[in-house]
This record gives structure tokens, sequence and C-alpha cells, in this order.
């Protein structure tokens, strides 16, 4: 249970620093290593194994790497980053936690978390929003110092998105 | 110039002849960028006789493979059948009409009605009709109910564009001399291009006409609009980099093409560059010798054809701590859906005979800076937006745009390409010829 709760605060206290625009505290929680992908989700009939697909291996909204979501960071921080500026209100709602067995591995003990992510997204004085679905697949490393997320796949539910860019993070 | 015709509303017919009036003295009413009835006028004037660009031939390399394509909101089978042709069928059942085509994209040797089974081959042969005999009689002739293609269909080095209008003019007619400019890329290598995966999709609320603009000719937004990746040392110190190019527009045809070199003092690889074994290859593989000095010295290249595909070729890299330069390419559709309101569909490409390390490194390059989630890009969407909403104010909408920059300079007449080139590239010359073409179809 001590697990649980930590992750589960992981991931409440990660949504806290995506909402409130604390990005260089949210680079924090990255482990070094970290991969993080948001690959295109395209129509797709039933195949024959059941269950829904259409999540391409072949290209992404994003492909990160802990250097590439830094430059994100940075350019955010320049004072010139209008996609941004002003900041979007983002509200990250984290549901239907599942945590795997955890796992040893050569630079931690590591878990798999999979979480629902609903994303609200307002901007300026408009009276409009944008919702992004998605689950997110996450692996989870105990490291020195605490919990840092090594690796996540965000599987949008849009094939295509509803909103006009992706200037924040999931 | 033509006059206004009879058949537009007495409201448009106003509109129109603002348009016309302003247009030689580079005045453009905002309205343009947002109006219902312009829209529907787009629709039947300029997307219904127009070559717009479908796919690219790497995506659909097998027989049996397809994907799902738009002009307008008409959906088309693009599918390459058993005989390696390949072909854009309408996704609408001969019986009643329901799409028979389920996916965005896939392989499949017929497509299959799920209303009440008619079946058709992948060439679009109807092959099934349930119970054919009791319901349809003896003479019934499936040869005459296959699915109906799409009524013109031409590829240019592997770009494969459709034409709603059976008497369109030839895609080599219509592309007219920006093949040259188009080649630059189609034929850096003898090998072609191949896309790096499927189209990056999302919507945009603004108008199609500004989103090609910042492709087709706007230079001078790179200053303020990227200003965050000139602070990160992405783009070149020089915050005018943009401005030290060629702007060249194909008169009659609305096309236009923006060659960017290095700024003047910035150390930049020759040739985006590319690997210098791509630029050997290079050397022998471009139709002239013009075209390959030109590529030699270009970093940025952008080309746009009339009405609503642009590509865009800067170099670029990776992320901001890379040492090196490692181009990109993207191929755009600026989709029409509605008034102020456009899908983009966004491609990746590189030349498949370029080293597997360059194309991984590419492809991030893309991820990074341009697309849905592009750092040069998001920008550019977040503007656009703003303008289209402005552009249908009632007090905004009678604004006129200035799109005098450039307006007495005088073409360069040094330049090796085809079309009419001016040697500074903070220029609304290619703004201004597309605007003439675009009033021209309207008008005729």
């Amino acid at each position: 249970m001590e697990r649980t709760q930590a992750l589960l605060n992981c991931l409440y206290h990660e949504a806290e620093l995506l909402d409130e625009g604390r990005y260089r505290e949210w680079l924090a929680l990255l482990a070094e290593d970290v991969r993080y992908r948001v690959p295109v989700r395209v129509t797709k009939e039933r195949g024959p194994e059941g269950g829904v697909s259409g999540v391409m291996e072949g290209m992404y909204h994003l492909d990160e790497d802990y250097t590439s979501l830094e430059m994100r960071v940075a350019r955010l921080e320049t004072g010139f980053a209008w996609a941004e500026d002003p900041p979007s209100r983002l509200r990250h709602f984290v549901t239907n936690v599942r945590i795997g067995e955890p796992r040893p591995t050569p630079k931690g003990e590591e878990s798999e978390v999979r979480s629902n992510l609903l994303i609200f997204r307002s901007r300026w004085d408009r009276p409009d929003y944008t919702f992004l679905s998605a689950e997110r697949r996450d692996v989870w490393r105990q490291e020195e110092g605490g919990w840092r997320l090594a690796c996540r796949t965000v599987i949008l539910d849009s094939a295509t998105l509803p909103t006009h860019n992706l200037s924040f993070f999931f | 110039m033509a006059k206004v015709k009879t058949g537009v509303s007495p409201r448009l017919s106003r509109m129109l002849e603002e348009l016309q009036e302003g247009v030689e003295d580079g005045l453009v009413p905002a309205w343009i960028f947002n109006d219902p009835e312009l829209f529907e006028l787009e629709k039947e004037k300029i997307f219904s006789r127009s070559w717009v660009y479908l796919a690219h031939e790497s995506e659909i390399p097998k027989p049996g493979d397809y994907v799902l394509r738009y002009v307008l909101d008409n959906p088309y089978i693009l599918v390459r059948g058993e005989d390696g042709v390949v072909r854009a069928l309408l996704d609408m059942c001969r019986h009643r009409g329901m799409r028979v085509c389920r996916a965005e994209l896939g392989n499949a040797s017929h497509f299959r009605c799920p209303f009440h089974g008619w079946t058709y081959r992948n060439d679009g042969r109807l092959i099934g009709v349930p119970a054919e005999r009791e319901a349809f009689g003896q003479d019934f002739n499936k040869e005459e109910w296959g699915l109906v293609p799409i009524p013109r269909l031409e590829a240019f080095d592997g770009m494969i564009f459709g034409n709603l209008d059976p008497e369109a003019p030839s895609l080599e007619e219509w592309l007219g001399e920006i093949r040259w400019y188009l080649e630059l890329v189609t034929k850096r290598s003898p090998q072609g291009l191949e896309v790096l995966g499927p189209p990056q999709r999302w919507v945009v609320h603004t108008d199609w006409k500004l989103a090609l603009e910042t492709f087709l000719s706007d230079s001078y937004h790179t200053l303020m609009t990227h200003r965050s990746l000139i602070e990160l040392g992405i783009a070149p110190k020089d915050a005018k980099y943009a401005m030290y190019g060629e702007q060249i527009h194909i008169p009659g045809k609305g096309h236009g093409s923006m060659v960017v070199g290095a700024p003047p003092g910035a150390k930049l690889p020759p040739f985006w560059g590319y690997p210098e074994e791509m630029l050997e290859r290079a050397r022998t593989s471009y139709p002239t010798r013009e075209q390959f000095e030109t590529a030699r010295e270009t970093r940025i290249l952008l080309v746009t054809l009339f009405p609503n595909f642009s590509f865009h070729n800067p170099i670029r890299k990776p992320d901001h701590k890379y040492q090196g330069a490692v181009p990109m390419l993207t191929f755009r559709v600026w989709h029409p859906l509605g008034p102020g309101r456009i899908e983009i569909f966004s491609w990746a490409l590189v030349e498949k005979d370029a080293p597997e390390w360059f194309k991984e490194k590419t492809r991030l390059s893309y991820l990074r800076f341009f697309g849905s989630s592009g750092t040069f890009e998001q920008d550019d969407t977040e503007i656009w937006s703003h303008v289209a909403h402005n552009a249908a104010t009632p007090q905004g909408r009678h604004l006129r745009f200035n799109y005098r920059m450039g307006l007495k300079l005088e073409p360069d007449p040094n330049w090796p390409g085809p079309g009419v080139a001016y040697g500074l590239n903070f220029t609304d010359a290619n703004m201004r010829n597309f605007h003439r073409r675009y009033l021209e179809m309207l008008l005729s």
C-alpha cells in the first residue's frame, strides 16, 4: 500500500506542477533517460485480436528525451513563446490509476503505472475550451531522492486533434 | 480582369469588387479570411477546379495499400490495385451511399459496404451483390456500378494530386515553372522521397489562405513570431535571417517559392546540412546544373502550390544542445473545413536512400520544430486563429491589410531559376501574385 500511495502522490503532484506551470520542478521529476512519446492515433478497423487499435508506431505528435523536454521548457521561459503566453489554463484530471508489480532493474526498482487523463484547456478571455482525453502508460523508477518518470506513452483518444497545437505536456 | 459575375449575391458582389480594386495596390480586405458566403464561392470556384494534393506514393507502396484522403468533404480511397495502379475512389457505395472504407489506412483486396453488402475490388469494380439475381434480375450489369473515381488523378515525382474538374488543365500545365523549385526536393536523390509515417492531423480555427501565406511569402513574421527560437540559439542569431533570400512567383499560376541561404557572416553548412554523400548524389540527380548550384547554397526552402499545398525544408537540428545541423522536410495540406476553420495534414519526409542515422535525426528535427507540437509552428497556429477571429468581426472585417511590402522592388535579373524573382525576401510579391490568381478563379 505504501508504494501505491507514493505513486499516486507522484501523479497528483505532477498534475499540480503542470497545471500551475511549474515546469522546472516538473523536469526534476523526470529520469535523465526519460522517453516521452505521444503516438499519432488513426482510425483502423477492428483487428482479429479485438480491442481498439490505431496507435501508430511510425509517427508521433511528440517524441522527446530529457534534452528536448528541457528545450521546450526553456522556450516557455524566453518571453516570446506566444502559444503559451498568455498561458493556457490547464487542468489535468487523473483517474483510473492502475499500478503494476514492482520489478528490479539495474537503474532501480520500476513500476508500470497506467492512468486515464483528461486535459481541460482554456485560453485568453474566450468562453470556449478544448478537451483532450488519453491513457498514459508510464514507467516510474525509484531513484535516490524519490520516484522519477522513466517512460511515458500517451495513447490519445483523438485521431484528428481538436486543438490548435500541443504546446503543453500530458 | 473579368467583371464580377451575376449569380453571386449583391453583398458578395460588392465584396469582390472591393477585393478587385485593392489587390493590385497591395490592399486586401480582412473579410476574405473568414466569411461564410465567400467560403461557399471558394468551394465552387477554387476547390472544385484545382489540383489538390492527396498523398505521396510511398504511403501506399504495395498492392492493396490504401489511405483515406479528402477534396473538400469528399472522401477518397487512395488505393493501389493488384495491377499496381493507384486510384482515388469516392468512398460512397453506389447503392445507397454508405462509406465502404472504414479506416484511415490499411491494406485490403476489396471494400464491402456494411449497409447491404455490395462489395468492390480494390480497383473499384463491383464484384459482389447479395442475392443479385433475386433482387436485381438477370440483366443487372455490375460493370456499370463500380466505385466512382475522382474525375482527374495525376502525379508528379511521387506526389499524387486529384481534381474534381474533368476539364481541368493537366497537372503539368497547372504546375508550370514551379516544377523547377519542386524538383529541388523531389530530385535531390535519384531514389526520391518517402514519408516517415502517416500525417499528423489537427484543427485550427483559421482560414486556409492565412496558413498558406505564411509558407508562401511571409519570411517577415519570423522576426517576431519565432523570436523564442532565436533566443534559444535554434534559429540564426541575426533575427532577419529569413530576409536574405530570394522570393519567386510564377505569374498566372499563383505558386511561389522562397529560397534562403546563410545570413551574411553566419557559418552554416552548405546544402541544408545534408550528409556529404547526399550532396554528391544530388550533383548528378538534379536535372540541371543551375538546380544543383542553387540547392548547394540553400538553407531554407519553401514551395507553395496554388491553392493549398506547401512544403517546408529548413536547416534544423534535433534539439538546442545538438552540435551540427540536420534539415527536415514537411509536406502540408491546408484542408478547408469551413469559414475560418481548417484541418492541417502534416507529413514528414526524407530521401529514401538517406543514411538511417540521418532519417532518425531528421524525424526528431521535424517533430520538435514543426507539426502539431512543433516549437516553431505552435506559435503560428496561435496567431492565425486570432487573425481569423478578427477578420469576421463587424468592424474588423472591413479593414484592409497592407500587402505593399516590396511593391517598388525590381526583379533580380541574375536569378538562375524560372519565374519572377526578387533578391530580398521581405516582400509580399508572392502573396500579391496569389491573390491575383485567387481573384481570377473566383471571377471565372
